[in-house]
């Protein structure tokens, strides 16, 4: 499957701004089942200095600046990219290693930092009281954990009501267990945390889905948006994703940016601005199946 | 002294080993000499030495501030005249000791923020470092020149039970107190100077020079004169002092965050010329509040994009960011093994006994001996205090192991060290205190060695047998001596320093700014004594019984003071004009109330304190004493007479300071913008004085009286009578008071002297000659030279007040308020320097 991704901020002050330093997280990377064919990005106005560099988890980000008076600051990202479906689409759930087992191996030094980093508690995510005890009633003795991944990814998409405005980034976790609500970021620091807790590794995975407009209707220019789901690390069939909110086992439709702790790790967009004002952000992200667009001509 | 001393330590001081004291009650060798001292000078004379050692301290400044307590700013510093004492033998094992582990500590850094082979190979556990709130993922990989990553260290020790000095702490982020320790041995010196060279005590000044070497060896840019900025996180920061002790001695520029920018990868120093490259930034702000972009963005204590310039190798930062990692109490427990395998050596210097509860056994062991043990986070902050595992209840215990059984690698068991105590010099005799001493190590990039300084900050407790021991809590430091020559003396003399003191004294905005409010709130403050006095008098020489209302010249001295001072409605309420005693006496030691005279004290004492690396050591002594004459002022000042003679104790120190700084200050920016401040804010007092004095015409006789009191005001009455000979009349008095400029109290000389020091700051508009700032205050100057002094002194017939006049003076004081503006936007605006974080805070939602 090949797709499009743009991906567009704006921020627009009051009062102009003096000067800013960002990071950006809208770099994807190519990997064994995604192939990156084309990356830009358009900043405007024109940074005054702008670096590409990689993270400690792997990804790659922009730092970037701007260094005059400026009432508007728009990012502009853009990727063509061909997706395959993953390794793990085949695996069998009930043949992978208990649960057990991968936390054993996961607190050897047979695993390397890169991996065991995913089993701490992160600033997203805390491993609060009653974690644990939901965790378990999926991870039951000796299931072999991919089996136990997807009963939890099913509890979570069936127990959480997906509602939009009830939390955002500083929402802490334990309201949104109280709950049951959020949205998919809620769900996949939740997922992190019913492995983490557990002493599984678990990480966070930014990136894009296509949505489908209800039947009959024409899909609207940015009306998609990023998401977010998590990723299980698995002996032998390395880290395999899962999509609590569409209680998924992800497959060739979503396009990964960048992985990390949790959603403070990879933030798409952050900076801090010299400004006295108040500001306005705008957020739009436009996913296109291309081929399907060639097959019609 | 001794001998009761000696008893004392036989008898009531079981279980501390003592310092000077054997178990059998004789001397150990290295304090022979002292406790003889002691003994010859006894106890009279020894409350002296004491007392003039904190007279030293105080007249150099020498204060540390306390948080959390209101009156806890500029304490005084502590200092206990007798000092923590090494021999020559023992300090080489100690030195040893710290050069080993400062060496090892520096492996570790490197390897964790490198290849991390020892987390590999399982000598380090996983958690204990990624766990670690030091652990900066943002500063991996990244590297200054050189094999040493760690060039600041420091750690505190104590002698343990079995009589060998133990590290109870490493300190790596941001060390602090060396500068205290500079100023304990510089007031040691002068008390006890043959004391200190019949003991052969070792120099400590080599520390800097080292350290200064090294700055000048690793700096990557402008390597000849690398420009170096000490970042401190503030005047209300404990140590502050030493942040400012350092700067200035060091040849540093003291700067805060908001003095700092990044841009085009360099960091800027924001100076009232401009902006200026910093090639050297000594941090004394904690790791994660150093860059709000990629750290703690709540943080207004750093610098933007610091972390991407030091990536970019355009500033080196010093501790690097990261080193906090190894201020972990768990990772002592892994030093042993850490040091056989990296150095093929056995440690020299043992830690406390320490035990992390990330590993199952040792954690069981913790649980079992709980109650003897200190419990540490290990990450050391201020929601981390360490826990006495003794004063805990049953239940407090229980939750305390189940918060360790629930994330076990954030915490570690550390042993309760009897350390040993050390005479001190309290309660007029010497007494046992438990004493640490903190150490100084600094990396030797010439030589690729670390140098320990011989000597250090030590402290002791304030209560027997207590080892919660830190300024914070009342303790007291002690001077540190290290007896006899260095064993490598003849190696230690290093290059000449190679970082010149600065040619061009660089100005920082901020300092700046200070500068020129400390000069707006001394003048504030001295007219306001001034006209107060002046008010104070003529309410006790009026009739108990009349109406204020009705005593023109009262009322107008009132109505005046609450004009100046802005504390509306003030006087212009008739309820309070009716029982003016309250208000009367708020206007003067009220410190809340906005425009009292205290409070425009305390104005310019917290300016005088931002800026006091730029002032001289004896200007710091008055500032003292105006800092007691306010505290008794608000404390005791019950009645106006009272209120009367706290005045006149001020006026006299204000102007004590004024007098010093026109004596001392070198003509640089830092006493133009000081006199610009001042003269701007004495030209708009004495145009408010004037106006609210001289403006409405009542009788003659009260008239006559009012010019009086405005000469008074001024300082000016006897040059009148001199000049004038005559009776007052106001042609005369507003000839003096605003156009003679031979006469210091006049509004004409006051502007000449602000365009006199206006002209000496850089003109940044290039082309043109005269400067926005200047041809306001030109337009002022030309409306007062050019003013018919006959015609204003005319009353308006029909208003029965002299309008003209005011509207003069409106005229004036607005321009003042123009030129004021254009200089602070000019000059200060880019201190104004606030910004926050912004991130895509809209949640993904799918």
């Amino acid at each position: 499957m090949k797709y499009q991704v743009i991906h567009i901020t704006d921020y627009i002050y009051e009062f102009p701004a003096t000067l800013c330093h960002n990071l950006m997280f809208q770099i994807p990377q190519s990997n064994a089942f995604q192939t990156v064919e084309e990356y830009s990005c358009d900043i405007s106005p024109k940074p005054s200095s702008e670096i590409a560099r990689s993270d400690f988890f792997g990804n790659k980000y922009l730092y970037f600046s701007v260094e005059r008076s400026h009432k508007k600051l728009t990012v502009a990202s853009k990727s063509i990219l061909e997706l395959l479906p993953p390794p793990w689409i085949s695996i069998r759930p009930e043949k992978t290693m208990p649960w057990e087992k991968v936390h054993a191996w996961l607190h050897s030094i047979e695993a390397s930092s890169d991996i065991r980093q995913y089993y701490l508690g992160s600033s997203h995510v805390q491993l609060i009281e009653g974690i644990r005890e939901y965790a378990l009633k999926s991870f039951t003795p000796g299931r072999p954990i991919m089996e136990a991944m997807s009963h939890l990814n099913t509890r979570i998409f069936t127990d959480f009501a997906f509602t939009p405005g009830f939390t955002d980034i500083s929402t802490p976790l334990a309201k949104v267990f109280e709950h049951k609500k959020g949205v998919c970021q809620d769900f996949a620091h939740f997922s992190l945390a019913c492995l983490r807790v557990l002493g599984l590794a678990g990480r966070y995975v930014s990136g894009y889905i296509e949505t489908l407009p209800p039947p009959g209707k024409p899909k609207l220019v940015g009306s998609d948006a990023s998401h977010a789901w998590i990723a299980v690390y698995i002996p032998g069939h390395d880290w395999v994703e899962f999509d609590a909110t569409n209680n998924l086992l992800v497959s060739d439709k979503h396009i990964r940016v960048a992985v990390g702790r949790d959603f403070a790790d990879v933030t798409p967009l952050k900076g801090i601005v010299y400004s006295g004002s108040e500001q306005e952000m705008k957020v739009s992200v436009d996913v296109q199946a291309l081929e399907e667009e060639l097959a019609e001509d | 002294m001794i001998e009761s001393y000696l008893i004392d330590k036989m008898f009531n001081n079981a279980p501390f080993l003592d310092e000077m004291a054997t178990d059998q009650g004789k001397i150990h060798p290295q304090w022979e000499r002292l406790a003889k001292y002691y003994d010859q000078v006894g106890p009279e004379r020894m409350a002296q030495f004491h007392e003039e050692v904190g007279r030293q301290l105080r007249e150099n400044g020498v204060t540390y501030n306390v948080y959390g307590d209101p009156n806890g700013m500029n304490r005084p510093w502590m200092l206990d005249p007798v000092p923590m004492v090494f021999s020559s033998e023992e300090w080489d094992t100690v030195e040893e000791g710290l050069v080993q582990r400062t060496n090892l500590l520096n492996l570790v850094l490197s390897d964790l923020y490198g290849p991390q082979t020892l987390i590999k190979e399982g000598l380090i556990p996983f958690e204990l470092i990624y766990n670690h709130r030091g652990f900066l993922r943002q500063a991996h990989n990244v590297k200054i020149d050189g094999d040493q990553q760690l060039i600041q260290y420091s750690s505190d020790l104590a002698r343990g039970p079995d009589g060998k000095m133990w590290v109870l702490h490493d300190r790596t982020d941001a060390p602090s107190g060396s500068g205290y320790t500079f100023e304990n041995r510089a007031a040691m010196t002068r008390v006890f100077p043959e004391l200190i060279r019949e003991n052969h005590v070792r120099k400590i000044t080599s520390y800097y020079q080292t350290f200064k070497n090294t700055l000048s060896n690793l700096t990557t840019n402008n390597k000849e004169n690398p420009r170096v900025v000490l970042l401190s996180p503030g005047p209300t920061n404990e140590t502050f002092f030493e942040h400012a002790y350092i700067s200035s001695f060091m040849g540093f520029t003291l700067a805060f965050g908001e003095d700092l920018t990044v841009s085009d990868g360099y960091v800027w120093l924001k100076t009232i010329k401009g902006l200026e490259k910093v090639d050297v930034i000594i941090r004394r702000v904690d790791d994660v509040f150093c860059d709000p972009l990629e750290f703690r963005n709540d943080s207004h204590l750093g610098v933007v994009g610091l972390m991407e310039a030091v990536r970019q190798r355009k500033v080196l930062v010093i501790n690097p960011l990261g080193c906090r990692v190894l201020e972990n109490p768990g990772l002592m427990a892994f030093l042993p093994k850490l040091s056989k395998h990296l150095l093929g050596e056995d440690l020299f210097l043992p830690s406390v006994a320490t035990w992390w509860c990330g590993q199952p056994k040792e954690m069981e062991y913790v649980f079992e001996k709980i109650e003897t043990l200190v419990i540490r986070n290990i990450y050391r902050g201020p929601n981390h205090k360490s826990i006495f595992g003794g004063d805990l209840s049953k239940a407090e215990l229980q939750a305390l192991k189940q918060k360790i059984r629930r994330s076990p690698y954030l915490y570690a068991g550390q042993e309760m060290v009897e350390f040993s105590t050390t005479p001190t010099w309290m309660n007029n005799k010497l007494e046992a205190r438990n004493a640490v001493f903190r150490s100084y190590v600094v990396a030797d990039s010439e030589n690729k060695s670390y140098k320990v300084m011989p000597g250090g900050l030590s402290r002791s407790s304030p209560e027997q047998g207590a080892f919660l021991v830190s300024n914070q809590t009342g303790g007291m430091s002690k001077d540190t001596w290290v007896l006899g020559k260095a064993k490598d003396a003849a190696t230690t003399v290093s290059k000449p320093i190679r970082i010149q003191p600065l040619v061009r004294n660089v100005l920082p905005s901020r300092t700046g700014e200070r500068l020129f409010w400390l000069g707006r709130y001394l003048e504030r403050s001295a007219y306001t004594v001034r006209l107060m006095r002046m008010t104070l008098l003529s309410y006790n020489e009026a009739d108990e019984d009349i109406h204020i209302q009705e005593n023109p010249v009262l009322n107008t001295l009132l109505q005046t003071l609450t004009s100046m001072t802005s504390a509306f409605p003030g006087f212009t309420d008739k309820s309070i004009l009716k029982n003016p005693e309250p208000e009367l006496l708020d206007l003067v030691r009220d410190i809340e109330k906005s425009g009292s005279l205290a409070y425009s004290i305390q104005s310019f004492l917290s300016n005088a304190y931002a800026v006091r690396d730029r002032l001289s050591l004896d200007t710091w002594r008055i500032l003292d004493s105006i800092s007691e004459e306010l505290t008794k002022m608000r404390q005791s000042v019950k009645t106006l007479q009272q209120a009367y003679q706290s005045l006149d104790n001020m006026v006299v120190k204000l102007m004590a300071f004024y007098g010093l700084n026109l004596d001392n200050m070198t003509r640089e920016p830092t006493w133009h913008l000081l006199n610009i401040g001042r003269f701007i804010e004495s030209a708009v007092n004495n145009c408010t004085i004037l106006r609210g004095m001289l403006c409405v015409s009542f009788d003659t006789e009260s008239n006559k009286e009012l010019m009086e009191d405005t000469l008074r005001c001024n300082e000016s009455l006897v040059t009148y009578r001199y000049r004038y000979r005559s009776n007052l009349e106001l042609q005369g008095v507003l000839s003096l008071l605003m156009l003679h400029e031979d006469n210091p109290r006049s509004l004409i000389f006051q502007l000449l002297e602000i365009d006199l020091h206006l002209r000496t700051l850089p003109n940044r508009e290039d082309t043109e000659l005269f400067s926005i700032e200047r041809k306001k205050l030109l337009e002022a100057i030309t409306k007062i030279r050019l003013c018919d002094v006959d015609k204003l002194a005319v009353a308006d017939p029909e208003s029965n007040g002299f309008d003209a006049l005011k509207a003069f003076l409106d005229d004036i004081i607005e321009l003042l308020h123009d030129t004021s503006d254009v200089v602070y936007e000019k000059y200060f605006s880019h201190t104004g320097s606030s910004y926050k974080m912004i991130q895509t805070s809209v949640i993904p939602e799918i």
